[in-house]
């Protein structure tokens, strides 16, 4: 898919400039990741796909590094391409993620109808014993003999 | 038999801990505890990925090989360098006071990210060529890393005291930023003394 056609001649210059994209492309999609887990999102399994874009960086710096230039361009749209899928999903969970905190007043809502609920049941409760407790207590009557 | 005073106490006190229990969730929106210290590791394992077994007497033509690990307590996700390179006694290694790398090429520099709280691990493998010794100098033409041939024409001379060529494999670990769009070195490395023998 990115590898450069047969016939092509591929220059240092050419190879530096698509390593040098790759680069930049891979440092867009960690920041784009570190957006999204501000905004709360689960990043882990894009941190596993920012990790394969970095070893098919590292394989373009080394073919570029050896004089394998074909082999470092193709190598740096290997990661170009993973980085911008990155990039894409990465928007998809911060809007996800955004979307799920501006729902905080449900949250708010849930506890403060819990509490609410709780203190009811519990004056009950209360007030059940309160009666139970007296009853109890007049049982307790001293009786005098005759 | 308790008092119903007694009684009163112990209803609100159940009450007070039930209204903190429903409303740790909406706590839990706008308090954040503070997390723990925030750093990173930078370790180096033997061939056996234990803290043994490390290479010492290296001669030309064999594959050496370590394990190198990474840990993340940064409190996030953090973008890393892993940057080898080699040195024999006299050249400089990073500077831990200024926190500052060394100046030497890299060799090989790995791509790892990790989510807080993960550790990375890899291999790696070297394997010296070119190696020629001469009245109490030796030098080094080139290094394998990994799958890299690079060369480095680095020179030694007879250590007297520990008797040996000795050359030094380090790695640095480097930090990416963010705001400034690049990677600063994150004052942490770790080495590997070997002596350059004439023999397998």
């Amino acid at each position: 898919m990115f590898s450069v056609p047969c016939g092509l001649t591929v220059g240092f210059e050419e190879a530096s400039v698509a390593v040098a994209d790759a680069d930049g492309a891979l440092r867009g999609a960690f920041v784009a990741v570190s957006d999204a887990e501000s905004a709360g999102a689960n990043v882990s399994g894009l941190i596993g796909r920012l990790n394969d874009a970095g070893v098919a960086l590292t394989g373009a710096r080394v073919a570029l590094a050896v004089g394998n230039y074909s082999d470092a361009v193709g190598r740096a749209g290997e990661c170009r391409g993973l980085a911008d899928g990155v990039v894409l999903d990465a928007g998809v969970l911060k809007n996800d993620a955004a979307a799920q905190a501006s729902r905080w007043w449900v949250t708010v809502l849930l506890s403060v109808a819990g509490s609410v609920v709780f203190g009811v049941v519990l004056f009950l409760v209360w007030r059940r014993f309160k009666r139970y407790y007296a009853d109890r207590l007049l049982g307790c009557r001293p009786e005098v003999a005759a | 038999m308790l008092s119903l005073g007694d009684c009163r106490y112990a209803f609100i006190v159940v009450g007070l801990m039930g209204v903190l229990v429903f409303n740790v969730p909406s706590l839990m929106l706008f308090v954040h505890l503070p997390g723990g210290e925030r750093f990173s590791e930078l370790y180096v394992l033997g061939p056996g990925h234990m803290a043994e077994g490390y290479p010492f007497n290296v001669s030309a033509g064999a594959d050496y090989s370590v394990f190198l690990g990474v840990g993340n307590h940064l409190g996030g996700s953090a973008s890393y360098q892993v940057v080898v390179k080699m040195r024999n006694a006299t050249e400089p290694l990073p500077n831990a006071t200024s926190g500052v790398s060394s100046p030497l090429p890299m060799l090989y520099g790995y791509e790892v990210f990790l989510a807080e709280g993960q550790t990375w691990e890899e291999a790696l493998v070297f394997r010296f060529d070119d190696v020629a010794f001469g009245v109490n100098v030796s030098s080094v033409g080139r290094i394998r890393v990994n799958d890299a041939w690079m060369n480095v024409n680095e020179t030694a001379m007879w250590d007297n005291v520990n008797g040996g060529y000795y050359y030094q494999v380090f790695v640095e670990l480097w930090l990416y930023n963010a705001p400034s769009n690049s990677f600063g070195f994150h004052n942490r490395f770790v080495s590997l003394w070997l002596n350059m023998t004439s023999f397998a």
